[in-house]
């Protein structure tokens, strides 16, 4: 049975455990990018009341392990709460608190990062507030952090996986219960790559692409 | 009048302005010439409105603003009233030399066609044809010093501060540069001058005021550069004709 057999027998359960998949990295990716990006701005204008106490929890957080955390929250934190939650809801929850931290940390550092003498430009050239924000500091800070933005994206689709651990059905765990019934690891897992290779690439390739083409050399301008 | 007078400044423990005065009169060039690290730049932020002085008083066109340890005034936001043309010319890396002269240009011409044939009449006087459409990063930094002086003009100043900005050109493009600030002396534009070139302070300044340790040790018309009467600024020209 070639990896083609598979996919052509089983589509309708991949096509199933896909559709979990992107609707996982959906709610992650949306939620992530938006909420981590408001943390961002929010911290470094309250520094006291959001940005140091957001920057200590994501420190904590990066030295907790994603499946860990995802543990967690799923057995530990529902038994104490004398809650049942849909694991999916969990996995949703535990990998967009993660990459909202993550998005944070990229967007606080270009804003920390920016460079100040752009501002002092627009200062005494007189543009206005408006300007000074969507004709300089948005797109200078877009080209910092998008590429990054990307990759981790990128990160955050290929840790869904973790999800399968609590029961989630989405791709990794339809592809296990597929092996458990023929025994075809190498074309499922194949399969499986291709799918990764398939959605991860083009995203790679595109913050790639906008790194080679938008990153210029600031330090003399 | 853009006049500054006692003017303090300190960052810290370090005293860097001990009671300046220097103005800059429309239509009129001065020069601030003096040893690096004498607070020349300083006192072009305080007069430029981008740091206040801890003590002194700013007169901006007959408003006169105090400062004192007790007291600061408010500024209203003189730029571009007054705009400033730093030693490291601060372009936007995102954006076309032309965007960079374009942008802020817009805000402060309502006739655009005008706009453009005052842009054109600068690119050709100045030779920026050939690298007006690049980006920062692809000019030569004589190229990107060109530039900052363009787009300083085009957002039609009362007053433009400007800091070494000859430091990188060769002396046909500083003696296009002089050309230029006399015609905008010529409408009525005051500039104020940092260099360290005694020579173009002399062709360019109507005005010299010579700083040493933050304060005003020297200061009138270009004969001080000739016939000095301080022992300092003898021992300064004497030092900068040794190094050329």
């Amino acid at each position: 049975m070639s990896v083609l057999d598979i996919l052509l027998k089983y589509y309708p359960a991949f096509l199933n455990g896909l559709e979990v998949t992107l609707q996982l990295s959906s709610i992650i990716w949306g939620l992530g990018l938006f909420l981590g990006t408001l943390l961002a701005v929010a911290g470094t204008k309250f520094k006291y009341w959001i940005g140091i106490p957001s920057r200590c929890f994501s420190f904590l957080l990066s030295g907790i392990p994603i499946l860990v955390f995802l543990f967690w929250l799923h057995y530990p934190a529902q038994s104490m709460l004398n809650l049942v939650i849909n694991p999916f809801y969990t996995a949703a929850l535990t990998l967009t608190i993660v990459n909202i931290f993550a998005v944070a940390d990229i967007v606080r550092s270009a804003l920390i990062d920016f460079p100040q003498q752009y501002l002092t430009a627009a200062k005494v050239t007189g543009l206005t507030k408006k300007q000074t924000i969507f004709k300089i500091q948005l797109p200078l800070i877009l080209r910092t952090t998008l590429p990054a933005l990307l990759m981790l994206q990128v990160v955050m689709l290929h840790t869904t996986l973790f999800a399968s651990l609590i029961s989630v059905e989405e791709i990794f765990r339809v592809a296990q219960r597929i092996n458990a019934q023929i025994y075809r690891p190498v074309e499922i897992y194949t399969a499986l790559g291709l799918f990764f290779l398939a959605v991860s690439l083009p995203i790679n390739g595109f913050a790639l692409w906008l790194r080679a083409h938008f990153t210029r050399d600031i330090s003399e301008t | 009048m853009l006049k500054a007078t006692n003017i303090h400044k300190s960052f810290g423990n370090k005293d860097v302005l001990l009671g300046l005065d220097v103005s800059v009169k429309e239509g009129e060039i001065t020069c601030l010439i003096g040893p690096s690290g004498t607070g020349k730049t300083t006192l072009l932020r305080a007069l430029g409105g981008l740091d206040m002085p801890d003590q002194g008083t700013l007169d901006i066109d007959g408003t006169l603003y105090t400062f004192s340890p007790t007291h600061k005034d408010t500024i209203p936001d003189p730029w571009p009233h007054i705009t400033v043309v730093f030693q490291s010319l601060f372009l936007w890396p995102h954006l076309t030399l032309r965007e960079n002269i374009l942008l802020p240009a817009r805000n402060r011409w309502d006739d655009f066609k005008a706009m453009e044939t005052e842009l054109d009449g600068l690119i050709a006087s100045f030779e920026m044809a050939h690298f007006i459409d690049q980006y920062p990063n692809e000019a030569s930094l004589g190229q990107r010093q060109r530039v900052a002086i363009a787009r300083a003009i085009m957002v039609k100043p009362k007053y433009i501060l400007m800091d070494e900005i000859t430091s990188s050109l060769d002396i046909e493009q500083v003696y296009k540069i002089l050309t230029r600030l006399e015609e905008l002396k010529g409408r009525g534009i005051g500039i104020l001058l940092i260099t360290h070139q005694i020579g173009f302070a002399k062709r360019a300044a109507d005005h010299i005021v010579f700083m040493d340790k933050g304060e005003t040790t020297e200061s009138g018309n270009a004969s001080i550069l000739t016939e000095p009467k301080t022992k300092r600024l003898k021992e300064f020209l004497s030092m900068v004709k040794m190094a050329h």
